[in-house]
């Protein structure tokens, strides 16, 4: 009953909390991604640098040209908005029809291509924003309000791409590409302006999340490499293309990571997480709310 | 015809011989001694300390250049990047001794990539200067003969800090040892375990409550749970080693979660490059720890050598030049600096000298003959290496870090007490963000 009780305490609703929003962050990446998957069947194994680039885009403006924060924000999901719809431009249009793996090893070329411009363009220093949020305390309990904050952009974020695919004709066309992408062009459905547009929206989406992460994170050239290999695992977990799997894998990830590591060595938080994971691709391979057939 | 033929040979003979003749003088005109430089220039090891190590060292090789020929033998570098992989500093490492073929290897500062290039280096009969990674891994119970580390070693770092901590207990804590709770967290690498170790065994000795040791991946995207373990094992001191950005994450949220204790004391790499930490701070890293090799601007020049002050003071010049603006001189840049400066000077010329070359056979006994008191390199400790019966075979003996604490945006030591500056600030004032006054 004491052991029992050492283990109920305040700081396991703590670490509860810290897993949420730690999901939320994850929810969030996994979003845009989830949506070029769903729609273009592309991979893109160099998403999280995307957020790098944002990241860099959100240093420059606010400590190099002194933009505020708010102002900064929309330019930088302009930016990488702008960066997604090139990226589909320059190297997946031209291998749409191609094998899945060459996809995947195009975008693999950008992402060491993206982190090798970062380094030589911006060197290999680690820069911070330097703000410094208020933080909500709760009793013993202390939470981040960058972290509350990108829990919130995640939700906001989820809806807003849910009404946007179900509620205006560009969001239909989209679904409807994403059903068969071979038909709907037959019936006077622009695809590749639907791709653009998409590609546009999980940069941006890339873009929302990188105005938050640098509020908790450094920037570097391989800031990457902290998210997209979870990023990765979270929306195949989720099922590849389903938002709201991805979501929902987002946070039971973040809650083994969070727990895991609160009972046992940090380290077994991860490995928990990832062995959850490769059972889940035995149990149910189609991701955590697949149906079953 | 046949007399043709014999002439024709002939001359062909003296042609070829002349040739090879010259070659040869040639070549023992400007005999050449190649070093292959290994460091992490780019990826997350590359702003953690790593790119300063390299500055370091190759200030010093690019003097030694510039000074001429070391008895007759031209001195020439081969930088390599080890991208901050470890396999890829082992296929960099083959490369330059089976390549470019560098007589010796020098430099790298991650200890997960000096444990398999120490063993690829020996297996290869070449011979290894380690100017910067730390984990006793490297050498102990190795029993290599062409591995040498001048530098101090990982379980000297956790080790000289719980000592410093326990000493101070009663008098700065008001507590016995025994009644200090001391929390330990490192990084989950060769470096990080290592110095993890020495913290174990220095707090075991002293009789501390070690009430948290665990370790994290430096690229772990969150880290709330440790500092959520942190808050509750409630520890007057937390003893951390880490890299960079691990450092900044740990830091930022430790704060948004409200972790108070009486003092963080970190153990080289991140906290040795303090723009950084202090930019992670919020502009100031005071009262905030470091221990490394004392930064040879800072180490008291009373207690050094004086022929070695003009090269303290060509050292920070070069580095002002390469890095202006920096709030303080990094301790990394003189540790590389320093320790390949005692390869040109004790190492190098006495295996030409007296054991007749450059290869590994020779330097390998020149290392063995160096014999430098206490106060005869610029970082303040001698250099005597372990013999291959030794289970540290290669280590330098007479090397140890210093404690340094932050204040005003200038270093100071604080512990060994022989060599303090200034009294330590411990436990942190209230105030502090992190203060649990």
């Amino acid at each position: 009953m004491q052991a029992f009780l050492e283990i109920f305490d305040i700081y396991l609703l703590e670490a509860v909390i810290n897993g949420i929003l730690l999901g939320g962050v994850l929810a969030l990446l996994a979003l845009g991604l989830n949506l070029i998957f769903g729609v273009i069947d592309v991979t893109w194994i160099c998403y999280a640098e995307l957020v790098m680039i944002g990241m860099y885009g959100m240093y420059f403006l606010v400590s190099t040209y002194h933009v505020p924060y708010w102002a900064a924000a929309p330019l930088c999901i302009l930016l990488v908005a702008g960066v997604g719809a090139l990226l589909h431009l320059v190297v997946i249009q031209p291998l749409l029809s191609a094998p899945p793996i060459n996809q995947l090893l195009a975008t693999g070329g950008v992402l060491f291509f993206l982190q090798s411009l970062a380094t030589v363009c911006f060197g290999i220093d680690f820069r911070n924003l330097g703000i410094q949020l208020p933080v909500l305390g709760v009793g013993e309990m202390n939470f981040s309000y960058a972290r509350l904050l990108a829990f919130g952009a995640a939700l906001v974020g989820i809806s807003a791409v849910y009404v946007f695919m179900n509620r205006t004709y560009t969001g239909t066309a989209i679904r409807a590409i994403a059903q068969d992408r071979h038909i709907m062009p037959l019936m006077g459905v622009d695809a590749r302006r639907i791709y653009i547009i998409t590609s546009a929206i999980g940069g941006g989406l890339a873009g929302l999340a990188s105005c938050l992460l640098v509020l908790q994170y450094d920037v570097h050239p391989f800031v990457g490499l902290s998210f997209g290999p979870i990023t990765f695992l979270i929306c195949v977990l989720g099922g590849l293309g389903n938002f709201f799997g991805g979501f929902v894998a987002a946070f039971v990830f973040a809650e083994i990571i969070s727990l895991g590591g609160l009972f046992s060595d940090l380290e077994w938080g991860y490995v928990l997480a990832f062995g959850f994971f490769i059972l889940m691709m035995f149990i149910r391979p189609g991701g955590l709310l697949a149906r079953r057939s | 015809m046949m007399r043709g033929s014999v002439g024709r040979f002939l001359a062909i003979a003296f042609a070829v011989g002349a040739v090879l003749g010259l070659g040869l003088s040639a070549q023992a005109q400007t005999k050449k001694f190649k070093i292959g430089v290994i460091f992490d220039l780019t990826g997350p090891l590359a702003g953690g300390g790593s790119e300063l190590q390299y500055l370091g060292v190759k200030i010093m090789n690019d003097y030694f250049i510039k000074q001429g020929p070391i008895e007759g033998y031209t001195i020439e570098a081969v930088y390599a990047d080890a991208q901050s992989k470890p396999d890829v500093a082992i296929n960099e490492a083959v490369r330059l001794m089976e390549q470019e073929k560098v007589d010796m290897i020098a430099g790298i500062y991650s200890s997960a990539q000096c444990v398999p290039i120490a063993a690829r280096v020996e297996q290869m009969k070449k011979f290894m200067w380690m100017t910067t990674c730390v984990s006793t891994g490297v050498v102990e119970n190795k029993h290599y003969k062409y591995v040498f580390r001048p530098q101090a070693s990982g379980q000297q770092y956790g080790q000289t800090t719980t000592d410093m901590v326990a000493q101070i207990a009663k008098s700065h804590f008001g507590k016995e040892p025994k009644d200090m709770r001391v929390a330990i967290i490192h990084e989950d690498g060769a470096y990080g375990v290592d110095v993890g170790k020495g913290n174990v065994a220095g707090a075991k000795k002293a009789g501390m409550n070690i009430v948290l040791d665990e370790g994290y991946s430096a690229t772990a995207p969150d880290l709330s749970a440790l500092v959520t373990k942190l808050k509750r094992a409630r520890p007057d001191v937390v003893f951390h080693t880490g890299y960079n950005p691990d450092i900044s994450l740990i830091l930022r949220q430790a704060r948004e979660q409200g972790f108070k204790t009486g003092g963080i004391i970190g153990q080289g790499a991140g906290y040795g490059v303090y723009e950084k930490l202090a930019e992670s701070l919020g502009g100031h890293a005071e009262y905030f720890f470091n221990t490394d090799p004392v930064s040879i601007w800072i180490a008291n020049p009373k207690a050094i050598d004086p022929s070695l002050q003009p090269l303290i003071k060509m050292v920070g010049e070069e580095f002002d030049k390469l890095k202006p603006g920096q709030t303080i001189r990094s301790a990394h840049v003189g540790i590389g600096a320093s320790n390949m400066y005692v390869f040109f000077t004790k190492v190098l010329p006495v295996a030409i000298k007296k054991y007749g070359g450059v290869d590994a056979e020779a330097l390998r006994k020149a290392a063995l003959d160096v014999d430098i008191p206490e106060g005869g390199t610029m970082l303040g400790f001698g250099v005597k290496f372990a013999p291959p019966e030794s289970p540290i075979a290669g280590q330098n003996e007479r090397s140890y870090p210093v404690v340094i604490q932050y204040i005003g945006d200038k270093p100071y030591v604080v512990w060994p007490k022989s060599l303090a500056q200034r009294d330590v600030v411990l436990p942190w004032p209230a105030g502090m963000t992190y203060s649990n006054k």
